[in-house]
């Protein structure tokens, strides 16, 4: 649908592809033969800018890579956390444009719709513009900024607050404010206040990046998943590499963010390379958990190891109903147990004595068994 | 009426959050009856009542939505949640004490650059202060009695939180550094803190203690 070509990575990269202190300090290392320090991917976003930029140098960008694949992390010790878990993503390599960046927020939106989830009851893509308060900070207030950068990375807007006490009363207020700001992106009262705040003092790197984020949503709206998106100007990304539009996707009933991602066009430059970038990761193992349960299969197990038992399967499976055959004589009671512990609703017997006959009964417990037709059986389990 | 899940920290900050609450016009009656009940629903907002230093626990994986926290539990734990505000009250102070009787001789040996042991409810605090001294230290995390630690030769010093230092007179220790000052905090999980925003802004704005400052 959004012509993304998938690609696979080597677990191990080199220790230096990665420079994001907390990233390596999360990684599992290991040295090869000449003593260089490798590291087990802790992430998919950085392994992919390296690909792009030494794999695929000298075919047309943009590249349009997606990816499923598992990462590494060293979990604190004795929490129980899997230190394997699997992200799924895509990258936008070598495009600056807005349209890229809401490209992708609206391909996360509709994977997240597509698998029963709805915005903005159960999900909510929260997006901000991690070079607008940077570069209102750099204009405004530039002594102070990489502290209240820092401050606001640690998510404290408390001490944002105190050291905004320093600075002077309009600027002041919109140190305090702007992170603060909050709210659903289709009304368009959060980026009013963001200007207003930002007002005369804010500098063209700052009115750029709120020109920028307008360009996201008009793109976000034309894609109908607006309503989707909240608004947040104190999200600046957690990791360094961001340089705008940066988002992460929260579901109600969930602490963690289920996927995260954003812009980072100066990540390439490591590689050599001067491509601007957009992407996202979703982890696979916090959105299975906030999926809605799934309707049982329409599978049907057929428990029997007579040959009468299999030609029944067969015909079964040829009139389209999908069908476990369970090769044993279990009691009825023991094979709805079977069925129910692989999500299958309904079990059979082929019928003694009558070659054209089944038993079917739901897998339910005490589930009543009666005699149908081979065709019959499609009509009760596929409908 | 507010539809969020409070978390409320049992203990001396307790009454300072049933004020700022309360202040703020949630049903905070129901924690006070005293009972042993650990959840308490009123009027839609729930709050659960808890250790001190779970609250940040319930709250970074929404098992809360809000809670309130000193901020000496917050720099102890580094949790991933969201600070929203200072409360300003239940104030007290981290610091580094010894007995009386060789504080001269401690604090000689860290300027030395001895490993002096410390003991603490503190460990990572403990730690951090040290490595920020250019020191290393032997840190001995205890849960309770701190106080005792160096009476009985168990550490050299202590680093602890104290309000008033009743304690550390009665058990004649002194105080040679004060490592930070803490008050309680309004703490918001990242998912809730935007997903829920309405409504969290909603109670911060009623609880306003530093009114003065949004102007």
């Amino acid at each position: 649908m959004f012509g993304f070509r998938e690609v696979v990575t080597p677990a191990l990269e080199y220790a230096e592809v990665l420079e994001e202190p907390k990233l390596r300090d999360s990684s599992f290392k290991l040295f090869d033969p000449d003593n260089q320090m490798l590291l087990l991917r802790p992430e998919m976003t950085t392994p992919i800018a390296r690909l792009a930029a030494q794999s695929l140098a000298g075919s047309p960008t943009p590249y349009r890579l997606s990816y499923a694949l598992p990462v590494y992390r060293r979990s604190s010790v004795g929490r129980g956390q899997s230190a394997e878990f699997h992200q799924a993503g895509v990258e936008v390599v070598g495009s600056g444009s807005p349209a890229e960046d809401a490209g992708t927020i609206a391909l996360l939106v509709d994977v997240l719709q597509t698998l029963g989830l709805h915005a903005p009851d159960d999900f909510a893509v929260v997006l901000g513009q991690s070079a607008f308060y940077g570069g209102f900070l750099r204009h405004a207030a530039p002594e102070a900024a990489p502290r209240i950068l820092s401050a606001l990375a640690a998510k404290d807007l408390v001490r944002v607050d105190e050291l905004s006490r320093d600075l002077t009363a309009e600027v002041g207020a919109a140190v305090r404010e702007i992170p603060r700001l909050v709210g659903p992106a289709a009304d368009g009262s959060v980026l009013d206040e963001a200007a207003r705040y930002a007002g005369g003092a804010a500098g063209g790197e700052a009115m750029a990046a709120l020109e920028n984020l307008r360009e996201v949503l008009a793109h976000l709206d034309a894609h109908g998943c607006l309503g989707a998106a909240i608004l947040d100007l104190g999200l600046i990304g957690r990791r360094d590499y961001y340089t705008g539009v940066v988002y992460e996707v929260y579901a109600s009933g969930l602490g963690f963010t289920v996927a995260n991602g954003g812009r980072y066009d100066n990540l390439l430059h490591r590689f050599g390379k001067d491509l601007p970038a957009t992407g996202f990761a979703i982890s696979l193992e916090r959105l299975i958990s906030i999926l809605p349960h799934e309707e049982m299969s329409p599978l049907l197990v057929l428990a029997g190891e007579s040959v009468e038992a299999t030609r029944a399967a067969n015909r079964l499976r040829s009139s389209g109903v999908p069908v476990l055959q369970l090769a044993e004589d279990l009691p009825p009671d023991d094979a709805s147990r079977y069925a129910r512990s692989v999500g299958a609703a309904w079990i059979c017997y082929p019928a003694s004595g009558d070659d054209d006959a089944l038993k079917l009964a739901r897998a339910e417990s005490n589930g009543e068994f009666f005699l149908v037709t081979p065709d019959g059986v499609a009509g009760e389990v596929l409908s | 009426m507010s539809g969020l899940r409070v978390a409320v920290p049992k203990g001396a900050i307790f009454e300072d959050a049933l004020r700022a609450l309360g202040g703020a016009g949630l049903p905070v009656g129901v924690l006070r009856e005293n009972g042993r009940r650990l959840i308490y629903e009123a009027n839609g907002t729930e709050f659960i009542i808890s250790r001190p230093s779970d609250v940040p626990v319930f709250v970074e994986y929404g098992a809360a939505d809000v809670g309130i926290v000193g901020k000496d539990v917050l720099e102890e734990q580094e949790p991933n949640v969201v600070e929203l505000r200072d409360l300003g009250t239940g104030a007290c102070r981290m610091i580094l004490a010894a007995p009386a009787a060789n504080a001269a001789e401690v604090e000689e040996a860290i300027d030395r650059a001895e490993v002096v042991r410390v003991a603490t409810k503190f460990p990572r605090t403990a730690r951090r202060y040290f490595e920020g001294r250019g020191r290393q230290a032997e840190v001995i995390a205890l849960h309770g009695s701190i106080e005792l630690a160096p009476l009985v030769g168990l550490a050299d010093c202590i680093v602890d939180l104290t309000a008033t230092g009743t304690t550390l007179r009665e058990n004649d220790l002194v105080v040679f550094d004060e490592i930070s000052t803490s008050t309680a905090r309004v703490i918001a999980n990242r998912g809730a803190y935007r997903l829920k925003n309405r409504e969290i802004s909603t109670l911060l704005d009623a609880m306003q203690p530093e009114g003065a400052l949004r102007g």
